[in-house]
């Protein structure tokens, strides 16, 4: 079946205050959601990002700190699915947990090299 | 960690509950390291160390999530004691960069964890900050809660609870440093209103005046938690705070069998005994044996030995009443107050039959705190139910209904009035 890769953008929460409760709660949203996944047989790995991190660019390799994009288009994580197609895995990513605080999900097929 | 699916979420709870201790631990600690005047930069240091960890946690939690909040925890405060310049003048040992690391090591070690926190506990219950205020800042400071939450839990504004913190923070601040609770003058008053604070959280969490969840289990923990935390210092391990410490634990060995499955709440007799938290039960009566080694008799030890005697009943019928009513007669002589009338009323009309009961209950009606009460017309109820006065308990059962702060409670009694017909 092919792969999509969610790619999360955003998500940390705004909200000064989050409780343990409250944070414990939206958890249990991504377990859900990642367990709904798993147990269809179409969630096959995903990788949470750090904050920091380097940019390595141009032909003279210059570093920098950080991608120092706006909260809300930092790149927090990604998630690899299988689904049928493109519309099934945009659908399989309107459950996802990191709408709740403004965060994004974008949806790319992974390519695959035997058709 | 990994590449991989999460397999199984951890259990209900243990991330809420680890996030509430460690919010509680890392801000005391780095507020005794950084100095009050910074307790709002602490408390954003923790907050901020929360949030990556569930940011990080989101696909897997890590198999050390202690040590991990506590790594994320250490590196934000390295920054910004290197980095913010709001934070001078510094201490010298975090001044220099040998020195740093090993100096926010040593204050957040495990080691220190009690002395921290109840560095934090005493500084809070300042002399010029009421009672609210003080249980407002410990739930804050010690166990996390939001303002949003606090208000919730005890029906008020949350611009109310916004108020109060900035009040405390603003005390707070002028003290500078934490007090050293090994040294201070007035630790006797201050542990007096820790314990009350303690008192007031744990009865919040048991029967609080939330309306949509009377029963919050987490605040009870707490303050238990809190409690047991005194007695691992010297200075703070008293026979009365045993007392404290016991009478928690009997009240929450029994927490849950409080509410049934359509949360409505069982009253004792219905309430299934099997249910009750043996190992909470047995904590409470060693805490209640070192308790006896006081020379003083404190309310906590009466409370606490009333609650020991309903926690090892088999029964209400099987309940020791004699010694109940010999420990509300002393309660009420040395705390009087209403409820305590309200309570030891009820326990004679166990002890001598129905009529004694009842007519204790009617002397006190005059009473505006009392009349106001819902569980007072119950009680009356109940005991005229069982005097065989079916009239006369359906109007209390109704008087009681209109009553109710909950709907937990209005349902109770609710089913009580059916159970007449």
């Amino acid at each position: 079946m092919p792969k999509y890769m969610f790619i999360f953008r955003g998500g940390a929460p705004e909200i000064p205050d989050l409780s343990p409760t409250e944070m414990e709660a939206h958890l249990r949203k991504w377990y859900a959601w990642a367990g709904e996944l798993a147990k269809a047989g179409r969630h096959t790995g995903g990788q949470p990002l750090d904050g920091m991190g380097k940019t390595i660019r141009g032909r003279n390799r210059t570093v920098t700190d950080g991608p120092y994009a706006e909260s809300k288009d930092l790149v927090t994580g990604s998630l690899v699915i299988e689904a049928s197609s493109l519309e099934e895995a945009t659908e399989l990513a309107m459950d996802c947990p990191v709408f709740e605080f403004g965060g994004s999900v974008e949806v790319r097929p992974v390519v695959h090299h035997d058709l | 960690m990994g590449d991989r699916a999460l397999t199984e979420a951890p259990a209900t709870g243990l991330i809420e509950d680890l996030f509430r201790r460690e919010f509680g631990r890392l801000v005391s600690a780095l507020t005794r390291l950084l100095g009050l005047k910074n307790l709002t930069l602490a408390e954003d240091v923790v907050q901020d160390a929360l949030i990556t960890a569930m940011q990080a946690w989101r696909f897997e939690v890590p198999r050390d999530p202690k040590a991990w909040i506590l790594r994320v925890a250490k590196n934000r405060a390295l920054d910004v004691i290197r980095r913010d310049r709001r934070l001078a003048p510094l201490p010298p040992l975090l001044e220099s960069e040998w020195t740093v690391a090993g100096a926010v090591d040593s204050v957040l070690a495990e080691s220190e964890t009690a002395s921290s926190q109840l560095a934090m506990m005493f500084s809070i219950c300042d002399e010029a900050l009421s009672e609210d205020t003080h249980v407002t800042l410990i739930l804050r400071l010690l166990c996390g809660l939001s303002s949003g939450e606090i208000a919730r839990a005890f029906l008020v504004e949350t611009q109310i609870i916004d108020r109060r913190l900035h009040r405390g923070r603003t005390r707070l601040q002028k003290l500078g440093a934490l007090v050293d609770v090994r040294d201070i003058a007035d630790r006797d008053v201050r542990l007096r209103s820790v314990m009350q604070a303690l008192y007031l959280l744990f009865n919040e969490g048991f029967h609080g005046s939330n309306r949509e969840n009377p029963l919050l289990p987490g605040m009870s923990a707490d303050a238990l938690r809190l409690a047991e935390l005194l007695l691992e210092s010297l200075s703070t391990r008293r026979a009365e705070v045993h007392a404290l410490a016991a009478l928690f634990c009997f009240h929450a060995s029994r927490l849950e069998t409080r509410l049934d499955a359509d949360g409505v709440f069982v009253p004792l007799v219905d309430q299934d005994r099997s249910l009750w938290d043996r190992s909470l039960i047995h904590r409470g009566v060693v805490h209640l044996s070192a308790a006896s080694s006081g020379t003083e008799l404190t309310r906590w030890h009466l409370e606490a030995g009333i609650a020991c005697e309903h926690a090892i009943a088999s029964s209400v019928k099987e309940t020791n009443w004699e010694r109940i009513v010999d420990l509300y007669d002393a309660l009420l002589n040395l705390a009087p107050g209403p409820v305590v009338a309200l309570n030891r009323a009820i326990a004679i009309g166990e002890l001598r039959g129905p009529s004694a009961g009842r007519d204790l209950l009617r002397a006190m009606a005059e009473d505006q705190r009392i009349s106001q009460y819902p569980f007072y017309w119950a009680a009356m109820a109940d005991l005229e139910k069982r005097a065989g006065n079916r009239a006369e308990a359906c109007g209390l059962y109704e008087r009681a209904m209109s009553l109710a702060r909950s709907r937990a409670e209005r349902v109770s009694y609710e089913r009580r009035l059916q159970q007449l017909h």
